[in-house]
């Protein structure tokens, strides 16, 4: 066959329709004349031999439409026909046409913004290069082990160790948070950043944008006086000055020679990247070399680590060699044995962290108002189509086949689908600014959320897929006529085909026990979020400041020396007018997690890890509780006389009470560090549990630790708590100056009411709470819109019936009646099919409730009559039409 | 006149494949043509003509162009191609042999099985 003359054909087909189909009428009009015209030569009258003419041909369309597709060109062209028709239809119904394009871009907008966070949180790779090769090493509890927490930091040792053995890694690097107290060029500036070895960058696989990275030769003790910038402190600080690198900043009293500048947006690891309980800082602004010596001295397990795999290795090859590395390690120091097990978590899962569950439930949550709007706009069409049923009729029996009609209407939903994708992503885009302002800051990655092309790709994907699944039922639906039965009926509303009413109830039944379903889940997470607010923490939150008091570590290295500033920060903050009580602590409420440490009973050591006792260790000075507000359960707080001279005591919580002294309780027991270097303590108090990082968690045994009896000098990094009589925001001016009044070099850090810290540790299950929240109002919006419109299309097509009912002697309030059961017994359908899902789905969010079981009666109960109220409303206007129906006017209509 | 037969399937393209090979001719000229050659044996539906004429050119059988009718009017005239030529040799030869077969088949009496 000939390629070109085809090639030729479907050009002119599709290029030159126009002309194509000109050149069809002309040529068939050609024939109907020229017959005719023999035929009037044989005597037969003009208007006469036309008409004989037309006859003999047999339908004029139907030849056409045939033409069409004999030239076998007819997909493009009868596409472009679809459209252009189709987008007649559609602006000639505007209203319907708003209808169905908001309702089902509200579902597109939402589930493409929900999917942008997705995609950009749990998909998209990390901003590394090869970032599916960075792993962290973790050192975990093995199981059985309990030491109140699940991770380990690192000793130097242990890295060491690791840096010699044949390990899995192209590059591998350690770090620890540190503080730095940015002095020499105006206000002290105070600042987080890490102590990183050598390897932590090309672990990483970035290099400082400008300057250089740091030298092994620098990464020694000694030499370790070099810094690496972030782009922000760069720019804020030094004002983006090129020719900072090279040059000296004071940092804690030493001069540190800046040797680099990151590029911009790197900031590892954030907090929100990490594991909680490493406490890291929100954002690091330097790095600083850690400088690990080679044979380490016995010291405190602070480093994290974190490597790049060697080409080629595996997550498992690399587990595999850390295993091998434990066993090296337990054979070199036997003190080691059954204390640790590895752990190679992939970087990226381990951002990703707990926020994995949460988006799923959101990705869920939108799944079914996108399904509700599906329907919903399914049964517009549906309900529309019967309307034009006796316009498909009539095109059937022009030569339309079946195929050709659903294609059709295929063609009207796609046409709406791409519409509302493209007003969906219009509100996605709107959602994400939302999300991204409004958004709790510990969402991992969140700054890096935009439309990308991805999402344009899922909007445009669920814009088509929605398309044909909302288009393809009624199409189906509305196509199968017996031509007969519809032309006979002549399209009269009486005569609704009996299967679209099932239809267009069954879609909403499943409307509204989907509803059903998200309504419940956001009840539960709504009771949930009160239920945690409403949470003893163990402290009053109430007009309390807090504020980090990070010491320069050369100035106050000597814990004499601490003990005697702290004193006269006390004195003086007492001092000040409207502070009722003032205490410093390690750790404030919501303010970061507490150290866990193994404790003992008695000089006489447990020797199997898994009878180890432990709790967190917290220093604290007198006036801590009182300024947090904790309650003293039994025995007494620390008073001014406990001395550095007099018995050491110790205050417990209550979960450490009952954890190791059940039955007769706390007081005057003995217990004190792992350590036997270390004294023992008496327990003189037990107070209430105090909650670290939410109000939801479980607190941990604590034990509460005078400052100068601390035997540990790790108090420069403590926390002020100061309980006013007004507004403690208000305080702050009067702290700092009653503080640097002291010491002119003190940094205040994080300076905030006890209020805000709350709030923040609330801010992602609120957030949470808000979105579901507001998927079900959707749910239920576009619920309610459905069940009207499928009541009010009910009434509109029973007006004769009901006419008669009238007729016949029924009473209005009959005929009300009559249709809010209709409504109410479509709604109990869908509420009880949505009640028994519920049931099980709700287990799934067992995990994200706190106090209420997932099976809440009362929440179900509720949302069961709010579902009804709310279907019962959107019958009430259709009912009320019913209810005026004149029985004449009705019975004309036939 | 005897009653005209109904057109056995797939033969009207060759039928006008035939007729346009003597000459070019508008579509009402073919269906003329093919009863005239038929002496109004054979009933062509008009409006199935067209469907088969555009499809012959679809294939690259028959080209058309516009050109005037007797009557001065404009009129579109389909002209057989090279391959059409060759085209419609290969059906007449083909359906030659069929009938020849089926010819044969019915013509066969008891004893020549």
């Amino acid at each position: 066959m000939n390629i070109a003359s085809r090639v030729r054909s479907w050009w002119r087909a599709n290029l030159w329709r126009s002309r194509v189909e000109n050149e069809m009428d002309s040529e068939l009009r050609f024939h109907l004349e020229a017959r005719a015209a023999d035929l009037e030569r044989g005597g037969v009258p003009r208007q006469e031999a036309l008409r004989r003419a037309r006859l003999e041909f047999g339908g004029v369309d139907k030849t056409k439409e045939e033409c069409r597709e004999a030239r076998g060109a007819s997909f493009v062209e009868t596409l472009s026909q679809d459209v252009r028709f189709a987008t007649r239809l559609l602006r000639k119904n505007p209203g319907f046409t708003a209808l169905a394009v908001l309702t089902l871009s509200v579902g597109i907008g939402a589930s493409t913004a929900v999917f942008s966070l997705v995609d950009n949180i749990l998909l998209k790779p990390l901003p590394y290069p090869d970032s599916t090769k960075i792993v962290l090493p973790e050192l975990v509890s093995p199981p059985g082990v309990n030491l109140g927490s699940e991770y380990f930091p690192w000793s130097q040792t242990q890295f060491r160790m690791l840096t010699r053995e044949a390990h899995p890694f192209e590059a591998v690097g350690a770090f620890q948070n540190d503080s730095f107290n940015l002095t020499g060029s105006g206000e002290p500036l105070f600042l987080d950043g890490f102590r990183a070895s050598q390897e932590f960058l090309p672990a990483l696989g970035i290099s400082p944008a400008l300057g250089r990275n740091f030298t092994a030769a620098e990464d020694q003790p000694g030499h370790e006086y070099e810094v690496i910038l972030s782009d922000r402190l760069w720019r804020e600080r030094f004002g983006a000055d090129r020719s900072i690198v090279g040059r000296a900043i004071e940092l804690n009293g030493y001069a540190y020679t800046v040797v680099g500048v990151m590029p911009a947006g790197f900031a590892f690891p954030r907090a929100e990247e990490m594991p909680s309980s490493f406490n890291f800082p929100q954002e690091p602004e330097l790095w600083v070399p850690l400088a690990v010596a080679a044979e380490p001295k016995p010291g405190p397990s602070e480093l994290a680590v974190i490597g790049r795999l060697k080409p080629g290795i595996t997550i498992g090859q690399a587990q595999a060699a850390m295993d091998l590395f434990t066993k090296h390690a337990e054979a070199q120091d036997s003190r080691w044995k059954g204390w640790f097990n590895t752990r190679v978590v992939p970087l990226d899962r381990q951002v990703v962290g707990d926020t994995q569950r949460p988006l799923q439930l959101m990705l869920g949550a939108v799944g079914i108002v996108l399904l509700i709007a599906c329907s919903n706009v399914a049964n517009l069409l549906l309900t529309r189509s019967l309307a034009r049923r006796r316009e498909f009729t009539l095109r059937a029996a022009l030569g339309a086949g079946r195929g050709r009609l659903i294609r059709q209407l295929l063609t009207e939903s796609l046409l709406i689908a791409v519409a509302a994708g493209g007003v969906g992503i219009a509100i996605a885009k709107a959602g994400i600014y939302f999300v991204k302002t409004l958004g709790p800051s510990n969402l991992p990655r969140l700054r890096e959320v935009t439309l990308n092309v991805p999402v344009f790709a899922f909007a445009l994907g669920i814009s088509l897929i929605t398309g044909i699944l909302f288009g393809l039922a009624p199409a189906i639906g509305a196509t199968r006529e017996n031509l007969v039965a519809s032309l006979k009926d002549g399209g009269q509303r009486s005569g609704g085909n009996r299967t679209s009413p099932r239809l267009r109830n069954a879609l909403l039944v499943a409307q509204v026990a989907l509803a059903m379903v998200l309504v419940i889940s956001a009840g539960l997470l709504t009771r949930t979020f009160f239920q945690v607010l409403g949470a003893n923490g163990g402290f009053n939150a109430e007009r309390t400041l807090t504020l980090q008091l990070p010491l320069p570590p050369l100035k106050y290295a000597e814990q004499g020396h601490i003990v005697t500033l702290f004193q006269n920060v006390l004195e003086r903050l007492r001092a000040i007018p409207g502070v009722q009580s003032a205490g410093i602590g390690e750790t404030v409420p919501m303010g970061g997690e507490g150290e866990s440490t193994v404790i003992r009973f008695t000089d006489h050591l447990p020797t199997n890890p898994k009878e180890v006792p432990f709790a967190n260790f917290t220093i604290i000075t007198p006036g801590y509780f009182s300024a947090i507000g904790t309650p003293l359960l039994r025995g007494r707080d620390f008073v001014d006389t406990d001395t550095a001279q007099s018995m050491p005591v110790a205050i417990v919580n209550a979960a450490m009470e009952k954890r190791y002294w059940p039955v007769d309780g706390a007081i005057g027991k003995l217990v004190g560090p792992g350590s036997t270097r270390y004294p023992l303590l008496t327990v003189v108090g037990v107070v209430a549990d105090v909650k670290h990082i939410s109000l939801r968690e479980d607190v941990a045994p604590e034990m509460f630790v005078l400052y100068d009896q601390n035997p540990w000098p790790s108090m420069l990094n403590m926390r002020v708590a100061l309980r006013t009589k007004g507004d403690p925001a208000a305080m702050t001016e009067s702290v700092r100056e009653a503080i640097q009044g002291i010491d002119p070099d003190l940094p205040l850090a994080k300076v905030s009411t006890l209020t805000t810290l709350v709030d923040d540790s609330m801010s992602q299950p609120r957030f949470s709470v808000f979105l579901l929240g507001s998927f079900g109002v959707l749910a239920l919006l576009l619920a309610s819109i459905g069940m009207y419109g499928v009541i009010s299309c009910s009434v509109l097509q029973r007006t004769q019936e009901i006419g008669i009912r009238m007729a016949l002697g029924a009473q209005r309030g009959n005929v009300f009646g009559m249709v809010l059961r209709q409504g109410a017994r479509l709604a109990g359908l869908g509420i009880g099919i949505g009640f028994v899902t519920a049931l099980g789905v709700t287990r799934l969010l067992a995990s994200f409730l706190y106090g209420v079981r997932p099976t809440d009666p009362l929440t179900f109960a509720a949302v069961s009559l709010l579902l009804l109220g709310i279907a019962l409303l959107a019958c009430y206007l259709p009912a009320r039409r019913a209810m005026r129906v004149d029985p004449m006017v009705a019975l004309k209509y036939e | 006149m005897a009653k005209p037969i109904d057109l056995l399937q797939g033969t009207l393209d060759m039928l006008i494949l035939k007729a346009i090979s003597l000459g070019p001719l508008h579509g009402y000229g073919i269906l003329l043509r093919i009863q005239q050659i038929s002496k109004d044996r054979l009933e062509i539906q008009q409006g199935s003509l067209y469907p088969a004429l555009y499809r012959l050119e679809h294939q690259g059988w028959i080209a058309s162009e516009w050109g005037e009718s007797e009557n001065k009017r404009k009129a579109k005239y389909y002209r057989l191609t090279a391959a059409g030529k060759r085209r419609f040799q290969e059906e007449a030869e083909k359906w030659n042999r069929m009938t020849d077969v089926i010819a044969g088949i019915l013509g066969t009496r008891p004893e020549e099985v």
